[in-house]
């Protein structure tokens, strides 16, 4: 393996991990619970906002061309950590707001909103986070380690993995538990579930309240790889990104998403890069964006359930009765 | 379930309703209905259509709120009490279009229905699947008792979003009887079922109401009404008019005028 080609590889594979983390964070509250949550990268971008003014120190610093809130030095994984804290935070308050008493479509359109309410807060307000120009610069966790430039590359690679890792073994204890079903019924039929005895707002609230902080956790990660982080990282369109994973991989699928995290943003987004521009220069960029939305709906056109459905829960012990003594009234609809 | 229903003598009202009203954007759905439900018996609701049946099983249920009135359940005060609350004390309803959880199987639907799960906490997070390994396999053994005696066993597997109308339907109470009802609230559960399977629905409630359950059974086929309750309540043009038995009530005046006036 050439170096140039191992740098290539070990960044394709932070950013999959990073996508991963933002499949399962989305699928868990869309996939899962049913929360239309179009401000996904929000919550992201928070994480990565957090971890960023974490880590860089006093805006003082590097000559103060940073304007920034909270600037301080924390020791690694606490940017990180916070990251996470902040986000879930963030959704704790959007969620009281959105989710208790309005609808999907609704809930749709106000998360929509609010995702582009806080991009022209962070632009227009310049002391938060350093205005349109974003942070920059941002030093490298355990950057002290005696690591050559690739080594720290796969260093980085292992350190995204072990948090998908953790992040999986959460994220499978609530899908595969009784909770995981609640959240699914939830999804079916709100206005059942809650006669059945669930507290519907306080279950979208805790999922939507995980799944920020796992988005503000993938932001952290993302941001102290590639040392910068600015609005233009995060459109409201690049939650549809998220959302085409999902829904190309398998929506509800925790193994489905990943792979849809594999072929949608990273191969997708790869191989466009091959592709020789031609017309106007942008226009391959930007037809990018349209192909993505295509992607989404010719799958819910033809592959509503996605490349990896969701599983069906089989349980132990098999039905009492053999279907051949059966006599069912109910078949002759 | 059947612990839960003996918390008190039968005979005495489970339920009391008094003077509930609501109002929809200047309509008056419901104007003022005050009845009472005896426990251990079946109760019907009955009037023609848009007296405000449904208005009523929606306010007792709590998913439509009061503009006045009052809901007293098993001796507690409801009348501002959430949904989900309401079910978790025992009064559970079923609806008129199916509700299934679409995307779950049927054993799914049923087991997802069994109140105070341990496997529903939040703690279930930290202790992983030991914290609810034991209860989930009581409920499983649940679920499939009630599955065979509905003649369902054979579809447990099924997503049920995939059942005919009809199942759906006894999906609908089974699902309801999980729950562990102290009261059952019934809207139209044999709407749009063929009448083989409309008899065995009859033959299950008639059982279960032999059982000792409480059921508030809205529907329009007065001769089913006949035989499985004793106790109807007529209600026309949101009020109630009129309670008593069947045949009592078949020779009223006001109840013949309201249905061939309605």
């Amino acid at each position: 393996m050439s170096t140039a080609f191992s740098f290539y590889l070990t960044t394709l594979l932070v950013y999959l991990g990073v996508d991963i983390l933002a499949v399962w964070s989305l699928n868990l509250q869309y996939g899962v619970t049913g929360i239309y949550n179009f401000a996904w990268i929000m919550f992201q971008a928070v994480g990565a906002y957090t971890a960023g003014v974490l880590t860089l120190g006093p805006d003082t610093g590097n000559g103060g061309f940073q304007q920034y809130i909270l600037g301080v030095r924390l020791p690694e994984p606490l940017p990180v950590l916070l990251a996470g804290v902040v986000a879930g935070a963030l959704a704790l308050v959007v969620g009281i707001v959105a989710l208790r008493r309005l609808r999907t479509d609704y809930q749709a359109m106000v998360m929509l909103v609010i995702s582009v309410i806080a991009l022209l807060v962070v632009e227009n307000v310049t002391g938060l986070f350093n205005g349109p120009a974003g942070l920059a610069l941002i030093p490298q966790p355990y950057g002290s380690l005696p690591l050559s430039t690739l080594g720290y590359q796969w260093f980085y690679v292992a350190l995204t993995a072990a948090t998908c890792l953790i992040v999986y073994l959460f994220v499978h204890r609530v899908t595969s538990s009784p909770l995981g079903r609640a959240l699914r019924a939830t999804r079916d039929n709100e206005d059942a579930a809650q006669a059945l005895g669930k507290d519907v707002v306080r279950l979208r609230l805790f999922i939507f309240v995980m799944g920020g902080a796992i988005a503000g956790i993938s932001g952290g990660v993302l941001i102290l790889f590639i040392g910068a982080w600015s609005p233009g990282s995060w459109a409201y369109v690049e939650t549809l990104v998220v959302l085409t994973a999902i829904i190309v991989g398998g929506t509800g699928n925790n193994f489905g998403v990943m792979l849809g995290a594999l072929l949608v943003p990273v191969a997708f987004n790869e191989a466009t890069r091959f592709i020789p521009q031609f017309g106007r220069p942008g226009l391959v960029d930007a037809l990018q964006w349209i192909v993505i939305g295509a992607l989404a709906l010719v799958f819910l056109w033809f592959w509503p359930r996605g490349i990896v459905p969701e599983r069906r829960r089989r349980f132990p012990g098999g039905p009492l009765v053999a279907p051949a003594e059966m006599t069912d009234p109910s078949e002759v609809t | 379930m059947e612990q839960a229903r003996e918390s008190a003598a039968p005979g005495e009202a489970i339920l009391s309703v008094a003077g509930l009203r609501r109002e929809f954007g200047g309509v008056w759905a419901c104007t003022d209905a005050t009845f009472d439900l005896r426990r251990g018996a079946i109760t019907s609701l009955i009037g023609p259509n848009g007296a405000g049946k449904s208005t009523v099983v929606g306010i007792v249920g709590g998913a439509i709120a009061p503009s006045a009135g009052r809901i007293v359940f098993d001796g507690t005060d409801i009348t501002a009490m959430p949904p989900h609350r309401r079910a978790r004390a025992g009064l559970v309803r079923t609806y008129q279009l199916s509700s299934e959880f679409g995307r779950l199987t049927v054993l799914e639907n049923l087991l997802v229905a069994a109140p105070g799960q341990r496997g529903e906490r939040i703690r279930t997070l930290l202790y992983g699947k030991r914290y609810w390994r034991k209860q989930e396999v009581e409920l499983l053994d649940q679920a499939r008792i009630l599955l065979d005696r509905f003649a369902m066993g054979h579809k447990e597997d099924e997503y049920a979003g995939n059942l005919s109308g009809g199942q759906k339907r006894l999906l609908e109470i089974m699902r309801a009887l999980m729950c562990q009802p102290k009261l059952l609230l019934l809207d139209e559960p044999m709407a749009g079922v063929n009448p083989t399977l409309a008899q065995a629905i009859e033959g299950y409630l008639a059982d279960l109401a032999a059982e000792g359950l409480t059921m508030l059974l809205v529907e329009h086929e007065l001769g089913l009404v006949e035989r499985l309750s004793e106790s109807v309540i007529v209600m026309a043009q949101g009020e109630v008019i009129a309670t008593g038995s069947m045949p009592d009530l078949r020779r009223r005046p006001e109840v013949l005028n309201a249905y061939l006036a309605g």
